[in-house]
């Protein structure tokens, strides 16, 4: 049973010894190495910037999306589940889930406008000095 | 804006007003670039905790009562990161400072406070000024509103966000390649446990995740900005793909228990038997030897690689595996980068995004 668990380890142990590796590179040499794999180093580092700047956008997107449906979410029970983040409007309770690798929004808020946003309708004050 | 004040002193999370904190010492990273905000308030204990919560999160506040007193500041010492403006103060409507600010590059916030809900601490209207292309001019502005709610957590995981996406920005390209690489190394180490995703997924999470962290401090992965961003991006993702194969291990162990064990003697299923079991599946293994057998035999031309893979693979360290086999510094960092550069380049040769462990 233990050489089972070797197996399962052993490849896990080469790559994330790699990865490791990877940090400690000089600018230059990771830059090499990126060029020696066949790849055009600054295209995949924008690549990499945009998979950063879209998973950004998806909480974003999430928010604004909830908003114009007046659903209002506490960003304070966020919960996650299995490669997803999940949610509840506080004013009528219906679901939100939110994909973490897709940015894929899911649940009942988004299926309808809140059915309780009356009550956190912004009054329109008018300015003091009008 | 007097009965305002008394809904906000009800409101447990706003502490009394206090006299002006001194500047908070510059931390390392992102903070170290000033950052400044104006805020625009004549309700003096809204004003505080604004201030308080602008100030806790690095930033140099210049405070202004009136509209005009705002609009003077704002000439004098714009440019600001973020503006926060009631949008009743006196003397002139919000409306007018919000104008001046849509006129100006370089803001990353900017907010017009609109009204407060008794029940639910302060609402405002929030105006994304980065995304410029989804913003109308100033009046029809006020009529879609992106409702926050500027309880301390909400303000301060905005703040996080315009520090996360200032980061993202000032990221080099050497540091994009070493996260990319990084997630790369991480997920293929994963073998089937990666379910399919890819490296870019697991960077994405590690994101996502620093957002959601930074409203869930206690369940997410916050940032903290004495870590470097590239750091914190590193840490993030081993947490998150360790999660990802102990789930996976998990989920098996459970499968494995549901499976009928036949006690052949008594005829019936053995109870006993049907426990989970914490030891992976033998097709699993046979995969993950086969792909560890796979990496050994790339190198099999490649002595010094070799030997380096085995070292890995008995868990030594690097000053230990250069004595064991007898390597110097520089064949050892030319061993590992051949072995880098040979499966990184295998992973582009079977394509960008490569789907692993399916």
């Amino acid at each position: 049973m233990a050489d089972k668990k070797n197996h399962d380890e052993h490849l896990e142990r080469i790559t994330n010894q790699l990865a490791e590796s990877v940090l400690g590179l000089s600018d230059e040499a990771i830059i090499a190495e990126t060029t020696e794999t066949g790849a055009d180093p600054e295209q995949e580092a924008e690549r990499t910037r945009l998979v950063l700047r879209q998973a950004s956008k998806a909480l974003d997107n999430v928010n604004k999306r909830l908003s114009n449906l007046g659903h209002t979410i506490n960003p304070n029970y966020w919960w996650p589940g299995p490669g997803e983040y999940h949610n509840n409007c506080r004013s009528c309770g219906s679901l939100v889930s939110l994909t973490t690798a897709t940015g894929e929004m899911q649940g009942d808020a988004f299926d309808a406008p809140c059915t309780e946003s009356g009550q956190y309708a912004i009054r329109r004050r008018e300015a003091s000095g009008k | 804006m007097a009965h305002l004040l008394s809904m906000i002193d009800t409101r447990p999370q706003f502490e009394p007003p206090q006299p002006p904190e001194p500047s908070l010492p510059p931390t390392k990273s992102i903070n170290a670039s000033s950052k400044s905000a104006l805020l625009v308030e004549n309700d003096e204990s809204l004003l505080n905790f604004l201030r308080r919560s602008l100030k806790d999160e690095g930033y140099a506040v210049r405070t202004a009562s009136s509209s005009e007193e705002g609009l003077r500041l704002y000439r004098d010492c714009a440019p600001f990161n973020v503006v926060l403006i009631d949008y009743c103060v006196p003397q002139s409507n919000g409306v007018e400072i919000d104008y001046c600010v849509l006129q100006t590059n370089g803001i990353e916030l900017a907010m017009a406070i609109r009204d407060i809900n008794p029940s639910q601490g302060i609402i405002i209207a929030a105006f994304d000024y980065q995304n410029s292309g989804e913003v109308p001019r100033p009046r029809e502005l006020m009529h879609i509103p992106l409702l926050i709610d500027i309880s301390k957590f909400q303000l301060r995981s905005l703040l996080e966000k315009i520090d996360v996406d200032r980061a993202i920005e000032a990221l080099t390209p050497s540091e994009l390649l070493r996260l990319q690489q990084f997630a790369a190394f991480r997920v293929r180490g994963l073998g089937r446990a990666a379910r399919g995703r890819t490296g870019e997924d697991l960077l994405a999470e590690a994101l996502l995740g620093t957002l959601i962290g930074a409203e869930v401090t206690g369940k997410g992965r916050h940032w903290n900005k004495d870590v470097d961003f590239v750091q914190h991006l590193t840490g993030a993702m081993r947490s998150i793909s360790s999660c990802w194969k102990r789930q996976f291990k998990e989920k098996e162990a459970y499968l494995i228990s549901e499976l009928p064990l036949h006690d052949v003697e008594e005829q019936r299923d053995s109870l006993l038997e049907n426990v989970a079991s914490g030891d992976p599946a033998a097709d699993q293994c046979l995969i993950e030897k086969d792909e560890r057998d796979r990496v050994l035999t790339i190198f099999k031309a490649d002595p010094e690689a070799t030997q380096v893979l085995h070292g890995l693979l008995g868990s030594l360290r690097k000053n230990e595996i250069m004595s064991s086999y007898r390597l110097d510094e520089k064949k050892y960092a030319a061993a590992m980068k051949r072995i880098r550069v040979k499966l990184l380049g295998r992973r582009n040769g079977g394509g960008r995004g490569e789907k692993h462990g399916r």
